[in-house]
């Protein structure tokens, strides 16, 4: 008998209820981390147990799933418990000589929000996602290193100074790294694997940086907000821009999003759910973090971080239009998003610099709303593209067709998610948008060069808006709707059930947002709450009542006439006549599904708009050469502006210095020997 | 009172919305030298359509079905925010405008998930267009609520129109809303599929954008498509017609109620006008007249920063 994985989840939920309550951690304070470090403590043991259980895969993902599970639940209770005391929780940890430096507050609480919600979900999804039938060890070590992910997921926000930060993560980029080489015979998963490890490393030697430059200034490892005040505004904006090249890598902002698009395809769906879910929102957190660490308001962090965002949001979701991939067209999505969470979070900036503080609350709050409402609709069309990639085997857009037939659960919790990520209400993604747009009317008092940048931020969420309608309407029309365009397609089959569970939890988690979006925009106004003297100004959020008021009753205005017009339109058809026929072919009789729009075809349009930043490059061949026309071939591919450019500028010159400098590597072991004794000596005589 | 006006003036509207397509035919029918269809022809059409039954084609699923009630109710959202005859609208908040302009994009997706549905090549078609040309009328759209918010510092309908400074062609600044009514003009055929993007006329479906979306829709179905497509173009005609009025004229509801229909049927034959006069244009020239809306738009937000506009 199989261990079923919901049932032994209820268990250990219980169990772990049972100890909460045992625990009273109401009743101190320090308890709340306690049962915080709890859930890490059985999530890692979740991790490791498996291994015990390789001859019998299926158990030990059960067991997997059904233990992270209880370490999240746990985690979230006292994470909810930490919300209602709402005081900052501080741990010392003593390692090495050093003491490493534990604390949650409200916007470490926030961005462990979503890591706790949709890791569960990730490895419910696994058991019945992973294939054990081929391979046995490789599953439940990629279990290992799922959890080892999470943990390391929930030890960044938690962190408190510079170690501990740098430990997890190290930690989070080497675990992911792990996961995403998980089918490292193919060329393709190694070659994405090594952009993915060289991009991470990259970056974190550039946080690395901008923390060397803080220590040299304060002396102490401490990440705190006092701690560096008195430092020059020179010294901050270089400390700011290093960490920015660093967590804007992991974020996937504009150009150092190269790796995105290669890994998420390679990784299995619930590790691409998680990494572009969530683990890319850890970037936005050590980017908000830093600049309210340094506790400077310069409106120059604005411009920076809102000009990133018009990028990333507006080309994210062009090239997203011309990709062929399902998963490699969200992870584009992904990086729309970024831009979308950058775009709000440089108007808060904005706002603060300007002393305009309705726009800085509307900003920050909408920006931390959308990285909540992107992690859960992210995950939910990860899971869709990973439920069709197990079915029929494929993940080209052009190759599908008609699957909502053939998988009703998960074609309707991809159109949900299609509508959230699309930003159009009355789901959750619009109302972070929503808030972000207000914040950016507000900015509209401005003159100059604020101004101007205030009005692009407007008019490219509208056009962001309207792309990434086109992208998803092609993601549902060409995917799930129409007829089937290969034979993969004919035959797909539903995903197992807690594939199924976890969609239609995801799909549940959007409707909630966006029909009562009141206790969520609060949640996210409450992450700025320990936010240190800058923040501290920010706390009234009065406006923000009004907003969710009003955007409650207009949601539920067009439930109720939605609803109206559907027992209308039932009446309407009470006895008339309904009959099935083909579809009108205009006058064509003899329709095949090859006939169909494509979904190359379908975004031709805006990617030629884009011409010269997207390279969308198309070649025909065999078309109306002689009278009678041979078999005619047609491909397009749109390549990486910022990849090329990459390639051209850094990769080819350091190749050609690398390949003039080959003769020291000759591979004679005495005049290596050489090289180590001259090195000792040059460095003894310069020390 | 003001809630029974609001009622009223809203109950008007819906009432009066199939009426006005047939004045854009009278005038096309006038400068083709025709007697043209009776005014109240889209009545007729919408009560034919109600009464027949419908065939659905075995490619399509639920989503087809969903297409016609989305983008009915998005539209018809629009008409309770909307202040007729410039009396307050039923609902009205700041912030509403934006949450509109999103309603209207929820009803274009599920339009164009519907037409991608029944596996038609020209649906498909007509989809892609839509979705293309889409995305750069929202850029002009929301163009023209930056220049409204950098007029009269607000972000609703209701507060454009019947609030405290309602927007009018009054003083230096007023002159920036003929660029406006222009724009706007623009955006209004780009979006309700008229003539020079769109021509509703057309019989070839390869030249379509709007109608070959709805080729397999019958009965009820497309009766209820027809109507929010009405609403949406009344939408429109009326937001350009509210911009027409003199702030200074004070008026009572009655002759508010007269002089905004006045203005909204000049629309309708304005729009005829255009569509007896130029032909529709080229599909890659679409962009560019959408563009040009956007620059006339952006020209006048570029404006309000001069000193002697404001």
């Amino acid at each position: 008998m199989s261990f079923e994985p919901p049932v032994a989840t209820c268990t250990a939920a219980g169990l772990i209820f049972w100890l909460f309550l045992y625990e009273k951690p109401w009743e101190n304070v320090q308890k709340i981390m306690n049962i915080l470090l709890f859930g890490l403590l059985i999530i890692l043991i979740g991790g490791v147990l498996p291994l015990a259980f390789v001859c019998r895969p299926r158990l030990a993902m059960g067991l997997h799933a059904a233990l992270l599970c209880a370490g999240c639940l746990s985690g979230l209770a006292g994470l909810f418990h930490a919300w209602y005391t709402g005081t900052i929780m501080v741990l010392t940890i003593p390692w090495l000589t050093f003491t490493l430096h534990l604390s949650l507050d409200s916007l470490a609480g926030f961005f462990l929000l979503p890591v706790l919600l949709i890791a569960p979900l990730a490895a419910l999804y696994g058991y019945h996602y992973m294939d054990t039938s081929r391979h046995s060890l490789r599953p439940v070590a990629s279990c290992l290193f799922f959890n080892l992910l999470i943990a390391a997921m929930i030890l960044v926000p938690l962190a408190a100074d510079m170690l501990a930060f740098v430990v997890a993560w190290e930690l989070m980029s080497f675990a992911s790294f792990i996961l995403v080489l998980y089918d490292w015979e193919e060329r393709q998963t190694r070659r994405a694997a090594h952009i993915y490890l060289l991009f991470s490393q990259a970056g974190a030697f550039a946080v690395f940086a901008a923390f060397g430059l803080l220590f040299a200034a304060t002396g102490s490892f401490i990440l705190n907000s006092g701690a560096f005040a008195a430092l020059s505004h020179e010294l901050k904006l270089a400390a700011f821009l290093l960490a920015l090249l660093g967590f804007g890598s992991k974020a996937g902002i504009m150009p150092l999003h190269v790796w995105l698009p290669h890994a998420h395809p390679a990784a299995p769906s619930h590790v691409s759910a998680l990494m572009s879910g969530v683990m890319i929102k850890l970037g936005i957190y050590g980017i908000l973090r830093m600049y309210f660490l340094l506790d400077d308001s310069a409106p120059v962090f604005a411009w920076i971080i809102l000009a990133l965002g018009i990028i990333s949001g507006i080309l994210g979701v062009a090239y997203a239009l011309a990709k062929h991939d399902i998963k490699r067209f969200l992870a584009y999505h992904s990086i729309e998003n970024i831009g979308i969470i950058l775009i709000g979070c440089g108007l808060g900036m904005l706002g603060l610099a300007t002393g305009e503080r309705t726009m800085a609350v509307l900003g920050f709050t909408g920006g931390l709303l959308h990285v909540l409402n992107h992690a859960l609709y992210k995950s939910l069309l990860f899971f869709g593209a990973g439920a069709i990639h197990r079915s029929t085997g494929t993940r080209t857009i052009d190759a599908l067709g008609g699957l909502v037939r053939r998988m009703p659960i998960t074609g309707r919790s991809f159109l949900t998610g299609s509508v959230a990520i699309s930003g159009l209400p009355p789901l959750n993604g619009f109302v972070s948008e929503f808030l972000i747009y207000y914040a950016g009317f507000l900015g509209l008092r401005f003159n100059g060069f604020n101004l101007m940048l205030v009005i692009a931020a407007i008019v490219s969420l509208a056009m962001i808006g309207g792309l990434a309608t086109a992208c998803f309407t092609k993601a549902v029309g060409i995917v799930f709707l129409g007829e089937p365009r290969s034979p993969q397609a004919s035959q797909a089959t539903e995903a197992g059930p807690a594939m199924q569970t976890t969609m239609l939890a995801l799909t549940f988690l959007c409707l909630c947002i966006g029909l009562f979006p009141g206790p969520f925009i609060h949640a996210a106004f409450a992450g700025l709450r320990d936010l240190g003297p800058m923040a501290s100004s920010l706390l009234s959020g009065d406006v923000l009542a009004g907003i969710s008021r009003n955007l409650t009753l207009i949601a539920w205005l067009f439930v109720v006439l939605l609803a109206g017009l559907a027992g209308l339109r039932h009446r309407a058809y009470r006895d008339k006549p309904v009959e099935r026929a083909a579809t009108w072919g205009c006058g064509f009789t003899q329709a095949s599904s090859r006939i169909q729009y494509t979904g190359t075809s379908y975004a031709m349009g805006p990617v030629n708009f884009f011409r010269p930043l997207v390279l969308a490059r198309s070649q025909c061949t065999g078309l109306a050469q002689k009278i009678l026309p041979a078999s005619a071939k047609y491909s397009s591919k749109a390549e990486d502006l910022a990849e090329i450019t990459l390639q051209r500028l850094l990769t080819t010159p350091v190749l050609w210095l690398a390949q003039k400098l080959r003769w020291i590597q000759h591979g004679r072991i005495q005049s290596y020997i050489a090289y180590i004794v001259l090195t000792i000596i040059i460095v003894l005589l310069l020390v | 009172m003001s809630v029974i006006l609001s009622v009223f003036s809203l109950v008007l509207a819906l009432a009066l919305v199939p009426l006005f397509p047939g004045i854009i035919l009278k005038v096309k029918a006038f400068f083709a030298g025709k007697k043209g269809p009776p005014l109240l022809i889209k009545y007729y059409t919408l009560l034919k359509l109600l009464r027949k039954g419908s065939v659905y084609s075995t490619s399509s699923t639920f989503v087809f079905r969903l297409g016609p009630i989305f983008s009915c109710a998005a539209a018809l959202m629009a008409l309770f925010f909307f202040p007729f005859a410039w009396l307050q609208p039923l609902f009205s908040f700041q912030g509403d405008i934006i949450v509109l302009l999103y309603f209207f994009a929820l009803g274009r997706f599920f339009t164009i998930v519907a037409a991608l549905d029944t596996a038609s090549p020209f649906e498909g078609m007509g989809a892609a267009r839509e979705a293309f040309f889409a995305f750069l009328a929202e850029a002009t759209l929301f163009a023209v609520l930056v220049l409204f918010f950098r007029m009269n510092g607000t972000l609703s309908l209701g507060e454009y129109f019947a609030g405290q400074t309602p927007l009018s062609f009054d003083g230096a600044r007023g002159a920036l809303l003929v660029l406006v009514v222009v724009g706007l003009f623009m955006v209004m055929l780009a979006e309700n599929a008229r003539v020079p993007v769109d021509d509703p006329a057309t019989h070839l479906e390869l030249t379509m954008i709007h109608e070959a979306m709805i080729l397999d829709h019958s009965g009820p179905d497309l009766a209820t498509i027809e109507l929010g497509a009405f609403c949406k173009l009344f939408f429109y005609a009326a937001f350009v017609a509210s911009l027409l009025k003199p702030a200074q004229l004070v008026l009572n509801p009655v002759l508010a109620i007269l002089l905004f229909y006045g203005l909204v049927v000049l629309v309708y034959a304005a729009i005829g006008v255009v569509e007896s006069g130029t032909a529709r244009l080229k599909m890659p020239l679409v962009p560019k007249y959408l563009l040009t809306s956007f620059a006339l738009v952006f020209f006048a937000i570029i404006l309000t920063s001069l000193e002697f506009i404001q």
